[in-house]
């Protein structure tokens, strides 16, 4: 990677010395820092309150809003188990029943459970990091009104009886034939909100990765970073199957491409496996960042560090790996090969080393620590007991024979029930007990906690432990009724009744947290003598996260590193100050948290709000078929992304240094993979390629499970516009390095022409890719209709590559992009790095596969 | 653990019993599944109990600080060492156990096709020769019978917890399984896939038989239907005809031949009708045909509620008469 | 007092630039080992004839002897990284760039044994199933 030698780098003294820390800082600097940081870092005040994009504000409202949806799911639940108490109920017919267990499902696993995870890391990460906020705000809020407006779709559905009942597994060809708009619904309400889960994700891997304090290198990072960077890749390779799944499958519904019809070359089995490449990942991006809760609350319950640091990090990281391997272990039933199931059954079972270990890590840390049982420990404690419950029941359905009898029956809704709540929920509300000092700048209740924490461990175990025995008595899930001769009538009756107490501790709960507290007065700073940088948060609240970036060299820095606190009151370590009153936080290399720069963070801003309800009217309008004001939408939603980026990311900086604090000057510029923008571009563009790649994974999937793919006497691509496409794409990719060169070389005509010529050949490109497959009816067959999928997608991505390097052109001609300032082109140029791989693998099985095949 | 006790203690009781139980095995199949369930409850309350012992210990009997290194073994043991022997022996002893109820025998074989909510089953013997019933299963004791598994519209499953696993049913596919019964009763299997609104409600019901029995079913089963005996069968024939029942149904060795529904050739011989959720009184017959919609929701037989008193009587009559 | 832009660091243990990724490594053999086997079992089941099983079992036994290879000869030079024997140190928890080299050592080593694991486990059905039925 060629770097422009004209970018300053950092200098001055690092690591701080001892005496340089312990000079004080004079009363009058301390002043002037904290009243310019406090301006820089003001909260909109009114009703523009809504325009905040600070992790803090953000973080909270998403939470909240996650939890608000999961009332709902819970609410469908209880309704549900009305419908189910006794044998032959007539409360809910069995359309509703339908639609709600589906909704149920749906809203639990998208609208609760992952947007919790992101929620609590915009929350918490920064804090546990000792960072201002995270490195680019506005999507964070991008994200959070886009997963608000789609949540209230897909769940107001329902309020029309309209909403999706095909499960929320929606499998073809059931979900692909029902009439009205349920399974669109479904469809791209989910869509939307995997897209934002998707930034979110980008956005916690470039925090954890670039955006640590000084000092803090990878052993010493808090273990919820870890998580954090293993749930966020988990996030980037398993969502982009489910949204290529979701893309053929939107194709049949709204086209009639029979990629899910067996009667025209389709299987519904392709659908099974990109669901479930996403669903069974999914349960561990759900359960790792949970159970990374536990992990920051054991240490302090047993005031010692954590035993077995490495162990824990092993097992995150090959917990994320191996869960890639266990999807099968959903279909167990759909007749594949013996030989295959045992793959799955075998890599299933593996799992359970890590995350065993993961909990002999947690009791090794209460061996060796004098345990103190505080309100969030007995709810880690609940947590454990019924997560191990689950583990072990999930240890059984991995057995194959096991697994034929018990699938799809109550034993399966007991086990996931307790995975969740042990492993999701129980930590969460520990969690919640245990940083809403630091949230909310108060206690919540012990009493009313304790409450809580009995009524739903009985109410849970009196729900779910009798399903057990339901379901090994034969009762299948997803029924809406039950004859009374079956004998499951008493332990349904039971857990209905269970469900009503976990409804009440809810209740108490929600209470608890919502009370006003203005009696409690203020709180210690530091309520459970915690080591972990967020506890050094001040009470009451002031907006910029830290007052000024500690220099960390332990993993418990607030019991290791004696007068840190102070000093970062004192504005003694980085960024004490805002001179330009406008935000920053400080990037640091990947490895040992060097600092690298100083970044500008983006502010308060209604177009982050804009571009969301913009792009929920692209994704919302298709649901009913109307597609005219979607394409105004989606160019909209593009028009607002585009002038927040024009307006507030890699401008040329009016100072190229700026003195951090402690003597070291940083520069305030970065291009290329030193910038967060960098990273956050290759983020992405693996989680892109991943869906590509499934796309791709359709098309060898149909050859190995049809013989008549592709079918006899089947039209083929015409070879010549193949050829012409990957000419005319890769010339585009030539293009556009070319042009960074010379941009780089301060040759700007020259590089301004290549960023004219180059959308010229990405057009030609996608034209000729298009008028390859122009004459095959997609309708017709699969073969045809998955080649017309690879055609749209990558014609899609090149007319994204197109913007871009217009947005580069303008950029250059206004003068936002120079010879010394290229961050912008230097992302672009990624982009088109992947986008060139796309063109060759697209030309590829356009052209050569029909030779291969037949 | 308090599963197992309040299994144990209802076991007592036979409220574990039940003819759609894993629980009350009839078949080779099922019955090793529910030893090797005993076998994974047995150890798994173990280990649960295991945990939870070191658990309270470490927090509640000895809260004091231990050495660390104490920790250290405690993860290499508990956490590596110890899992890996136990899930590898597990899965040694597991991984075999799939191969039989994929085993093919040559004997009989039986075609069921999943329907929106209802069952075709067509038996094929060695000759090649076919007979056709739908909605119920019969199957001889003491012989591998395969099934050979599809479905014609969206996807269902296969079951029939006391004589093994479940297979799904999938359109365009052709799935397998084979069941060894042994004792000879009357089980419930039921579609175990969610398969549209009256998932619920799509059943069946397996009758196994010693095979002196089942040869003797089998060749009453391959007759064509029984000629109404009785007038008023001859006339319920009439409003079987007038009401264009056989454009759906068929009723062999009659005019009556349509695909759309299910066989009702030998329906008053069955054990059940409208696929398992009703027993085949006459009453359930009479209900079933005026009430089909809230019987059984969106399914395709509209309610023949038009049908006047007396003439529903008689169809009744004459569709039980066909045994 | 040193200054940022000195490259001491670099000279005993280097910033390992790769060092992240290098910790991925086995799981990513695993990773590897098990799609090959996945998706060769599901070709030549779908596709391959009557001796096609055998020569399958044969050729995912030859891959599970190279990815074991493989997996081994990573978790030696991780253990070597770790340096245990020689300090005794568990927990490398110090903010220095000596325990960040022996902690990646110590991480990639566990990922290794576990990734060992793992293709053992993967390899029994290979073993104890004969037939793609």
């Amino acid at each position: 990677m060629t770097k422009p030698a004209s970018l300053p780098v950092a200098e001055g003294p690092y690591p701080p010395s001892e005496a340089a820390l312990a000079e004080p800082v004079p009363q009058a600097e301390q002043q002037r820092g904290a009243e310019e940081l406090r301006a820089a870092w003001k909260t909109p005040q009114g009703w523009r309150y809504v325009t905040a994009v600070n992790n803090s504000e953000v973080g909270k409202w998403y939470a909240l809003t996650a939890l608000a949806f999961m009332l709902i799911a819970g609410v469908l639940a209880l309704l549900m188990r009305v419908q189910l108490a006794f044998p032959d109920m007539t409360f809910l017919d069995a359309d509703r029943f339908n639609q709600f267990f589906t909704m149920h499902g749906s809203a639990m696993m998208f609208l609760f459970a992952v947007p919790m995870f992101e929620a609590i890391s915009i929350l918490l990460l920064p804090a546990f990091l000792g960072a201002r906020d995270m490195p680019f705000p506005r999507l964070s809020a991008y994200g959070y009104w886009c997963f608000l407006i789609g949540g209230c779709f897909v769940l107001g559905s329902l309020l029309f009886d309209s909403g999706p009942k095909a499960g929320w597994f929606m499998y073809p060809p059931l979900a692909t034939k029902e009439e009205g708009i349920g399974p669109d619904v479904w469809l791209l309400g989910l869509s939307f909100i995997e897209v934002a889960s998707i930034a979110a994700a980008v956005e916690l891997i470039v925090g954890a990765l670039k955006c640590r304090p000084p000092g803090m290198r990878v052993n010493i990072m808090p273990l919820y970073a870890w998580y954090v960077l293993v749930v966020g890749g988990m996030i980037l390779f398993a969502f982009p199957p489910l949204i290529a799944g979701d893309f053929l499958f939107e194709l049949e519904r709204s086209f009639d491409w029979p990629f899910f019809d067996p009667t025209r070359g389709g299987d519904p089995i392709l659908w099974q496996h990109l669901f479930w490449i996403f669903g069974h990942p999914e349960v561990y991006i759900v359960f790792l960042p949970s159970i990374a809760i536990a992990a920051m609350i054991v240490p302090t319950v047993a005031q010692r560090p954590i035993v077995g640091y490495s162990w824990i990090v092993l097992s995150a990281v090959g917990t994320g790996f191996l869960s890639f391997g266990l999807w099968v272990h959903h279909m167990f039933t759909t007749g594949l090969p013996q030989i295959s199931l045992g793959f799955f059954s075998a890599a299933s079972e593996a799992v359970v080393i890590p995350t065993g270990i993961q909990i002999f890590a947690f009791v090794a840390t209460l061996m060796v620590g004098r345990v103190k049982l505080t309100l969030p420990m007995l709810w880690i404690a609940g947590a454990l007991a019924i997560f191990v419950a689950g583990g072990l029941t999930g240890v059984m359905l991995a057995i194959v024979p096991f697994n034929w009898q018990v699938h799809d029956t109550y034993f399966i809704v007991a086990h996931l029930h307790y995975t969740l709540f042990g492993g999701m929920v129980f930590p969460v509300i520990s969690g919640v007990y245990y940083f809403y000092p630091f949230m909310a700048k108060k206690l919540l209740s012990e009493r009313l906690g304790l409450w809580a924490f009995w009524l739903i461990f009985s109410g849970f175990n009196i729900t779910f432990l009798p399903m057990h025995l339901t379901g090994l008595m034969g009762m299948p899930r997803r029924v809406f009724t039950y004859p009374e001769s079956s004998g499951w009538g008493w332990l349904n009756l039971i857990s209905t009744l269970g469900a009503f107490i976990i409804a009440a501790s809810f209740a108490v709960f929600l209470y608890d947290l919502l009370r006003p507290k203005k009696a409690q007065g203020e709180i210690p700073r530091n309520p459970w003598g915690a080591g972990t940088l967020e506890f050094s948060h001040e009470v009451p609240e002031e907006a910029w996260g830290v007052r000024s970036v500690p220099h960390v060299t332990s993993r418990y820095p607030l019991w290791d590193q004696p007068q840190l606190v102070e000093r970062m009151d004192a504005g003694r370590y980085y960024l004490p100050d805002a001179p330009d009153h406008q935000r920053e936080t400080i990037v640091t290399s990947v490895i040992d948290a060097k600092p690298v720069h100083v970044q500008r963070v983006t502010g308060p801003a209604w177009i982050t709000i804009l571009a969301a309800i913009f792009t929920g009217g692209a994704f919302i309008f298709p649901t009913f078929h109307i597609y005219t004001p979607a394409i105004i939408c989606g160019a909209f939603a593009i028009v607002c992304i585009m002038y927040w980026l024009w307006t507030t990311t890699a401008r040329p900086p009016k100072e190229e240094m700026r003195d951090a604090g402690l003597g070291l000057r940083l520069p305030t510029y970065a291009s290329g993979p030193d910038s967060v923008g960098w990273w956050a571009m290759w983020i992405t563009m693996l989680g892109d390629a991943t869906a590509f790649a499934s796309v791709v994974f359709g098309f060898f999937f149909y050859w190995t499970a049809r013989s008549d793919f592709p079918p006899e006497g089947a039209l083929h691509p015409l070879g010549l516009w193949v050829g012409v496409a990957a000419l005319a794409g890769v010339a585009a990719w030539a293009l556009t390095l070319a042009a960074r060169e010379a941009n780089m070389r301060g040759k700007l005509g020259l590089a301004r022409a290549a960023l004219v010529l180059a959308p010229l050949a990405a057009a030609v490109a996608g034209v000729a890719a298009w008028t390859a497959v122009r004459d095959l009816d997609p309708t017709s067959h699969v073969y045809p209709a998955i080649l017309w999928a690879l055609m749209v997608w990558l014609v899609a991505h090149l007319s994204v590559g197109v913007l871009m390097q217009g947005y580069c052109l303008a950029a250059s001609v206004f003068g936002k992009l120079t010879p010394r300032y290229d961050a912008d082109l230097r992302n672009v140029t990624l982009y088109w790095h992947f986008m060139a791989v796309k063109v060759v693998v697209t030309a590829a099985i356009l052209g050569l596969a029909p030779g291969w095949l037949s | 653990m308090r599963l197992m006790l309040i299994c144990l203690s209802f076991l007592a009781l036979s409220a574990c019993e039940g003819r759609q139980s894993v629980l009350s095995p009839a078949g080779r199949d099922a019955q090793d599944v529910l030893s090797l369930i005993w076998v994974m409850f047995g150890g798994a309350v173990l280990l649960w109990l295991l945990l939870a012992a070191i658990f309270v210990y470490v927090t509640r009997v000895e809260p004091r600080e231990m050495p660390r290194r104490w920790g250290e073994m405690l993860i290499v043991g508990g956490g590596v060492i110890f899992p890996v022997i136990l899930l590898g022996a597990l899965l040694t002893y597991s991984l075999p156990m799939m191969k039989p109820q994929r085993e093919a025998d040559p004997g009989l074989k039986v075609h069921i096709t999943a329907e929106q909510w209802w069952w075709r089953v067509d038996y094929e013997l060695p000759d090649g020769s076919r007979v056709t019933s739908a909605n119920e299963l019969r199957l001889p004791t003491g012989r591998r019978t395969g099934l050979v598994l599809n479905a014609h519209k969206v996807i269902h499953a296969f079951w029939v917890p006391a004589l093994g696993g479940k297979v799904d049913m999938i359109p365009g596919r052709e799935t397998y399984l084979s069941f060894f019964p042994e004792e000879p009763g009357v089980y419930r299997g039921q579609c175990a896939e969610f398969c549209g609104a009256s998932h619920a409600l799509m059943a069946f019901e397996t009758v196994v038989m010693t095979p002196e029995d089942f040869a003797e079913w089998l060749t009453a089963e391959a007759e064509a239907a029984t000629a109404p005996a009785s007038g008023e069968a001859v006339r319920g024939a009439q409003v079987f005809t007038r009401e264009g029942c056989g454009a759906c149904h068929s009723v062999r060795g009659t005019p009556a031949v349509g695909q759309v529904g299910p066989d009702l050739t030998h329906v008053g011989s069955r054990k059940s009708i409208g696929a398992g959720i009703l027993n085949g009184s006459e009453e359930d017959f009479a209900q079933f045909i005026a009430h089909t919609e809230s019987l059984k929701p969106e399914v395709a037989m509209p309610s023949y509620n038009h049908i006047a008193p007396e003439d529903l009587r008689a169809l009744v009559a004459y569709l039980k008469g066909l045994t | 007092m040193s200054d940022i832009r000195d490259e001491q660091d670099a000279h005993e243990f280097r910033a390992e630039a790769l060092s992240l990724w290098r910790i991925t490594f086995s799981p990513l053999i695993w990773a590897v080992y098990f799609t090959v086997s996945y998706g060769t079992a599901a070709v030549v089941c779908a596709k391959g004839g009557a001796g096609a099983v055998a020569l399958l079992r044969l050729g995912i036994g030859i891959g599970t002897l190279i990815a074991l290879a493989l997996i081994l000869w990573l978790a030696w030079g991780a253990w070597r990284q770790w340096d245990m024997p020689r300090d005794r140190e568990w927990e490398n928890d110090a903010g220095t760039s000596e325990d960040r080299h022996q902690f990646l050592g110590h991480a990639a080593f566990l990922l290794a044994v576990i990734s060992f694991i793992g293709v053992v486990y993967v390899s029994l059905p290979v073993l104890l199933i004969g037939s793609c039925g």
